[in-house]
C-alpha cells in the first residue's frame, strides 16, 4: 500500500515537474513573441509619428489650406490675443 | 564439421578481421586527420559557411524642435547583401546579381564593384544599401540563395528642407556629416551591437544570439521653433526670389537666453533628397560666411562713444559737405545732410557723422569695445566650423582703420556675431552666447555647451542706444521695418562689396542687412537679415528691413505678444531716455 502511494506521489511530482517545465518553456516563447511584438509596435509608433510630423508640415498644411480649402490669412483687426506669453 | 571446413572458416575470419582492421586503421587515420591535424582549418571553413556575425546598428537619436515636433528621426530599413556559398562558381554568382540589376536600379559602376568583389572571392558583398520596402519585397520573392537582408537605419527628415543647413545631414553609414548631426554625432549615434547567426548545412537559421546589445543614441531638443523657422524660410525665399540675390540668411533668437529660434538660409535643399552637390547643405552662411557689416556696425561705434562718454545726445556733427576725407581717402554719405545731432547721425546712417564721433573714441577703447562685443572671435554657438570673422589686432591698424571700422568696413563678421551684438543691446548690456541645443534627453551627465553671460556695456548706454534704434525704425533708414502696434529697434546696413578685379569696393554689388529686436522695451525676439548681391534696389532699408518686418509680424502673432499702446510706449521710452540722460 505504502509502495503504491509513494509511486503515485512520485508520478504526480514528476508529472507536475514536466508540466511546469513545459509551461515555463511555453510562457518563455510567449514572452519572446510579445517582446518582438512590442519592438515591432514601437517601430510602427516611430514611423507613424514621423509620418504624422511629415503630414503636418507647415508648407503642406498651408498649401492645402490655400489651394484646396481656399482659406486666407487673417487680417490684423481680426486677431484677438487671449493671453500674454513672453 | 570436418577439419577442412574448420580451417577454411578460420581463414575467412582472419581475412575478414584483417580487412576490418585495415578499415578501422583507415577510419582512425581519417578521424585523426579531420579532428586533429586539419581541425583548425576545417572549423574556420564551417564557421565561415554557417556562422554570421553581424553588426546591429543602434537607432540614432531623434532631433526635436522646442515644441516637441520631430525634425529628424531614424527609421529601420533593409539593405541587401550577397554571401555566396564556398566554392560557388562565379558565373552562377553573377547570374544572381544580374537578376537584381533592374529591381534595385543598379548602375554600371555599382555592378562593376560587385563583380570585382565576386572575383576576389569576398564572403560579404553589399548589393544595395537602404532599399525601398517595394524593392525589398520584390527581391525577397526571388528566393535567391546567398542573398540576405540586413536591417539598418535611414535618417528621415519629416519637413524636408526645413532647417536643412542647421540640422545637417548624415552619410550612408549614419554618421553626421554637417550641422547638428555632425556636432552632436557622438551623442546621437549610440553604440553598435553585434549578433551571431548559426545556420545548418541547408543554410537554415537554428540559433540567433545577441553578443552585444546596441545602445540607442540620445535624443536632442533644439531651441528652434518649427513654426518660426518656417516663417523665416518662407519670407526669406520670397525676398530672394523678388530681389534675385545670390544668397541670404536670417537668424532669429530670444535675446534674454541667446536661444536661436530660427536659422534660415537660401538657397537650400531637401535633406531627404540631397542635391547632387551636398556641399550646398553643408555651408551654413549664418555661421560660415564672413561679410563686411557696413552701417549695422555703427551700433558698436555708437556704443563705444557713449560708453566712453565721448559724446552726448546733444552733440552735433557737420555733415553738410556730404563727404569726409580721412588719410587721403574720401568717404561719402548716401545723401546730403546738414548738421546732425548724435542720434540723428545713427537714425539717418550718416557715414560722415559716424566717422566724426568715431574719431573721438580713441583707437584702444574702440578696439576693446569691438572685442567685447565678440568680433574677431567665435560666438561659441554649438554648431560645427563656426567662422570667427576677420578683425585685425590694434598693432596692424592703419591711420584710416578707426574711420573705416566706425562705418563697418575693414572688419568681417558672421551673421551670428551681429545677432550676438544686437542681443547685448536688447539685454541692456549683457552679452550672451547663442545656442541651438536646449537639452539632451535622458542624459543628465552630458552637458550641452555652457553659455556665457557677461556685461560689456552699461545699462545706460544700452538704453540710450535702444531709444536711438527705435527712432531709426520710426523715421530713419529702417522705416520699412516698422510694425504697426509694436515698437521696433533696429539698424540697416548696406555694404559695397570688395571687388578683387578692380582692387577696390564695387559700386554695383552690395550686401544688404538689418539687425533689430522687438518689442524694443521688453524684447522677445531679435533678428538679423543678410541678403547678398540683390539685383535692383540694394539698400538695407529696401531689401533686408522689409524681411524683418514680415517675419517679426508673423512671429509676434505666433508668440501671442499683445499689441503695444504706441502713445504710452513713446512717452515711457522718452521718459526713460530723459531719466537715463540725467
Amino acid at each position: 500500500m505504502l509502495f503504491v502511494s509513494c509511486t503515485i506521489i512520485v508520478i504526480f511530482i514528476l508529472t507536475f515537474y514536466i508540466w511546469h517545465q513545459m509551461e515555463s518553456i511555453r510562457i518563455g516563447y510567449e514572452i519572446g513573441k510579445l517582446e518582438e511584438k512590442v519592438l515591432t509596435l514601437g517601430r510602427q509608433v516611430d514611423e507613424l509619428q514621423a509620418e504624422k510630423s511629415s503630414l503636418l508640415s507647415l508648407d503642406r498644411v498651408e498649401k492645402i489650406a490655400k489651394e484646396e480649402l481656399n482659406l486666407v490669412e487673417p487680417k490684423k483687426e481680426q486677431l484677438v490675443y487671449d493671453e500674454f506669453i513672453p | 564439421m570436418s577439419i577442412f571446413y574448420q580451417k577454411r572458416a578460420r581463414m575467412r575470419i582472419i581475412i575478414l578481421g584483417f580487412f576490418f582492421m585495415i578499415w578501422l586503421v583507415g577510419l582512425t587515420i581519417r578521424l585523426l586527420q579531420l579532428q586533429v591535424f586539419e581541425h583548425p582549418r576545417l572549423k574556420t571553413e564551417v564557421l565561415e559557411q554557417n556562422q554570421n556575425r553581424n553588426t546591429i546598428h543602434p537607432k540614432r537619436g531623434t532631433i526635436y524642435d522646442c515644441t516637441g515636433n520631430i525634425l529628424a528621426r531614424s527609421l529601420p530599413i533593409q539593405s541587401v547583401f550577397f554571401s555566396p556559398f564556398k566554392g560557388e562558381p562565379s558565373h552562377l554568382q553573377l547570374e544572381k546579381i544580374k537578376k537584381l540589376k533592374k529591381i534595385l536600379n543598379l548602375s554600371e559602376n555599382e555592378l562593376q564593384n560587385i563583380y570585382k568583389r565576386i572575383k576576389r572571392n569576398a564572403s560579404f558583398i553589399w548589393i544595395k544599401r537602404k532599399v525601398d520596402p517595394e524593392q525589398e519585397e520584390k527581391v525577397r520573392r526571388l528566393f535567391l540563395s546567398g542573398i540576405y537582408f540586413l536591417e539598418e537605419n535611414k535618417r528621415f527628415y519629416p519637413h524636408g528642407k526645413l532647417a536643412a543647413h542647421l540640422l545637417g545631414r548624415v552619410n550612408i553609414d549614419d554618421i553626421g556629416a554637417s550641422g547638428i548631426e555632425y556636432k552632436y554625432n557622438s551623442v546621437l549615434e549610440g553604440k553598435k551591437g553585434e549578433h551571431l547567426i548559426l545556420r545548418d548545412a541547408k543554410k537554415r537559421e537554428y540559433r540567433f544570439e545577441i553578443l552585444k546589445e546596441p545602445e540607442a543614441g540620445k535624443d536632442l531638443i533644439l531651441t528652434i521653433d518649427e513654426t518660426i523657422q518656417y516663417y523665416a524660410e518662407k519670407e526669406l525665399e520670397k525676398a530672394m526670389l523678388k530681389t534675385g540675390a545670390s544668397w541670404g540668411t536670417v537668424i532669429i533668437s530670444q535675446p534674454s537666453s541667446g536661444e536661436i529660434l530660427a536659422m534660415a538660409n537660401y538657397p537650400t535643399g531637401d535633406l531627404n533628397n540631397p542635391p547632387p552637390m551636398p556641399l550646398l547643405l553643408d555651408r551654413n552662411k549664418a555661421i560660415h560666411h564672413n561679410f563686411e557689416p557696413g552701417s549695422t556696425f555703427k551700433i558698436i561705434t555708437a556704443s563705444a562713444a557713449l560708453e566712453a562718454r565721448k559724446v552726448n545726445l546733444n552733440d552735433s556733427f557737420d555733415c553738410s559737405k556730404g563727404f569726409i576725407r580721412v588719410a587721403g581717402k574720401t568717404i561719402r554719405d548716401h545723401e546730403l545732410f546738414g548738421v546732425l545731432s548724435f542720434p540723428e547721425v545713427i537714425i539717418h546712417s550718416s557715414n560722415v557723422g559716424t566717422i566724426q564721433f568715431g574719431q573721438l573714441i580713441g583707437e584702444e577703447i574702440f578696439f576693446k569695445t569691438i572685442r567685447a562685443f565678440g568680433f574677431g572671435q567665435k560666438t561659441g554657438i554649438d554648431l560645427p566650423a563656426e567662422e570667427k570673422g576677420i578683425f585685425r589686432p590694434l598693432d596692424n591698424w592703419t591711420n584710416i582703420s578707426a574711420s573705416s571700422l566706425s562705418i563697418g568696413y575693414e572688419i568681417s563678421v558672421t551673421a551670428t556675431q551681429m545677432l550676438q551684438a544686437i542681443n547685448a543691446i536688447a539685454n541692456k548690456g549683457f552679452i550672451i552666447s547663442p545656442k541651438v541645443v536646449k537639452k539632451i534627453l535622458n542624459s543628465p551627465d552630458i552637458a550641452t555647451e555652457k553659455p556665457y553671460r557677461r556685461r560689456i556695456i552699461s545699462e545706460r548706454t544700452a538704453l540710450l542706444l535702444t531709444s536711438i534704434l527705435q527712432k531709426v525704425v520710426q523715421r530713419g533708414t529702417g522705416i520699412t521695418a516698422r510694425i504697426r502696434d509694436y515698437k521696433v529697434a533696429g539698424k540697416t546696413g548696406t555694404t559695397q562689396k570688395f571687388d578683387p578685379s578692380i582692387g577696390g569696393y564695387s559700386s554695383t554689388v552690395h550686401t544688404s542687412s538689418f539687425v533689430g529686436f522687438v518689442p524694443a522695451d521688453n524684447p522677445v525676439l531679435s533678428m538679423v537679415v543678410v541678403i547678398d548681391e540683390p539685383k535692383g534696389p540694394y539698400s538695407g532699408g529696401e531689401v533686408a528691413a522689409p524681411v524683418f518686418r514680415e517675419i517679426a509680424s508673423l512671429v509676434l502673432r505666433h508668440l501671442h505678444i499683445p499689441k503695444q499702446e504706441e502713445q504710452l510706449n513713446t512717452i515711457i521710452a522718452e521718459g526713460r531716455l530723459r531719466q537715463v540722460e540725467r
